[in-house]
């Protein structure tokens, strides 16, 4: 009990200003909101979302750094002894021959 | 039909002018969908040869093909390894584990999936395997979904500056990605950058489903905050 006031408390507490007795606040909706940010939520939940700029605020923003983290290409080069590691421990462990190796 | 009342309590931080995501994502919530992993039926290597055949070949022990295999795909496992640590010589050392290990065992292939998604997932194994034995904690497996007061939204450093809302840049990201606590990065990485889902980050680090969108959620959160920050720097620098 204690605990449950705790993270309610510790989560965003605006709540709601309209709706029914069953419309969630927003600190229900932020408990949950791990769970469903990325499968959507329930009927409730869309209908806070929906409603409450708060909430809907912060899940644009953590949509859009999902979103933006999906546009990160692998640009990163490794340096050239990577290769030549690989290629010098390859040898020593007799898998691969001095005369096969080549540059592309 | 009952209305219920505005309560300003302690913790209320989020404000609509805060946030960071441009208003045309304000609509949806629904999942995005997810970038497919590199998977690309037929890659042709410089030398004009399929990646098919320069894989048949380096199962055979074709050096020259392997290495143009490693022209192929050195910067995605790098730029994964550098990502999940952080650090550019762990990062080296990771990418040439990753591929001794594939010479290794790339007579194992099979073809069941596509190669670049079998080598990634060896390189994320690879990792993973190095941050336990350094004895980072990936996950905590205790962890539940109750958020606590340290993960509750935090005051919103931004919140009056509405100028510069759906801008983060490529280098600003990764630098804030750069510096989250190792277990939310890990998560991120695979999840966000990487296009891992839920169930398959669960089995390799061995925490429950539950856990890893929970590290997922904190990561944004957390990088949330921290473009915040960023933005608000930005901002001041300008004046």
């Amino acid at each position: 009990m204690v605990r449950q006031g705790h993270a309610i408390a510790a989560a965003t507490v605006a709540v709601h200003t309209s709706g029914s007795e069953n419309q969630m606040n927003c600190a229900e909706f932020q408990r949950d909101l791990p769970l469903i940010i990325d499968s959507g939520g329930t009927g409730q939940q869309e209908e806070h979302l929906r409603t409450c700029e708060v909430c809907r605020g912060l899940v644009n923003d953590l949509r859009y750094i999902a979103d933006q983290a999906k546009l990160l290409v692998p640009m990163y080069e490794p340096s050239p002894k990577v290769w030549d590691g690989i290629e010098e421990k390859l040898k020593i462990e007799g898998l691969l021959k001095p005369a096969q190796a080549r540059r592309i | 039909m009952a209305m219920r009342k505005s309560v300003p309590e302690e913790g209320l931080q989020l404000e609509p002018s805060a946030s960071i995501a441009p208003p045309q994502l304000a609509a949806e919530f629904t999942a995005a969908p997810k970038r497919p992993l590199l998977t690309t039926p037929k890659k042709m290597l410089p030398s004009g040869m399929s990646e098919a055949e320069a894989i048949d070949r380096a199962k055979q022990g074709d050096g020259g093909c392997f290495e143009s295999l490693y022209g192929l795909h050195k910067r995605r496992v790098y730029s994964l390894c550098l990502r999940m640590t952080g650090n550019t010589a762990e990062a080296e050392d990771l990418t040439q584990e990753a591929f001794l290990q594939l010479y290794r065992k790339i007579a194992t292939f099979r073809g069941e999936s596509a190669f670049s998604t079998w080598l990634h997932r060896l390189a994320v194994n690879v990792v993973l395997m190095h941050l336990r034995k350094k004895g980072l904690p990936e996950v905590s497996l205790q962890e539940t979904l109750e958020p606590t007061e340290e993960d509750g939204p935090k005051k919103d450093i931004g919140a009056h500056d509405q100028v510069l809302a759906g801008s983060i840049d490529r280098v600003n990201l990764e630098r804030a990605i750069e510096s989250l606590p190792p277990g939310y990065r890990i998560i991120f990485v695979l999840h966000d950058i990487e296009g891992y889902e839920h169930n398959e980050i669960a089995e390799m680090m061995g925490c429950s489903i539950g856990n890893s969108k929970s590290q997922l959620h904190k990561a944004r959160m957390k990088l949330r905050d921290l473009l915040k920050v960023t933005r608000v720097e930005r901002a001041t620098a300008r004046r």
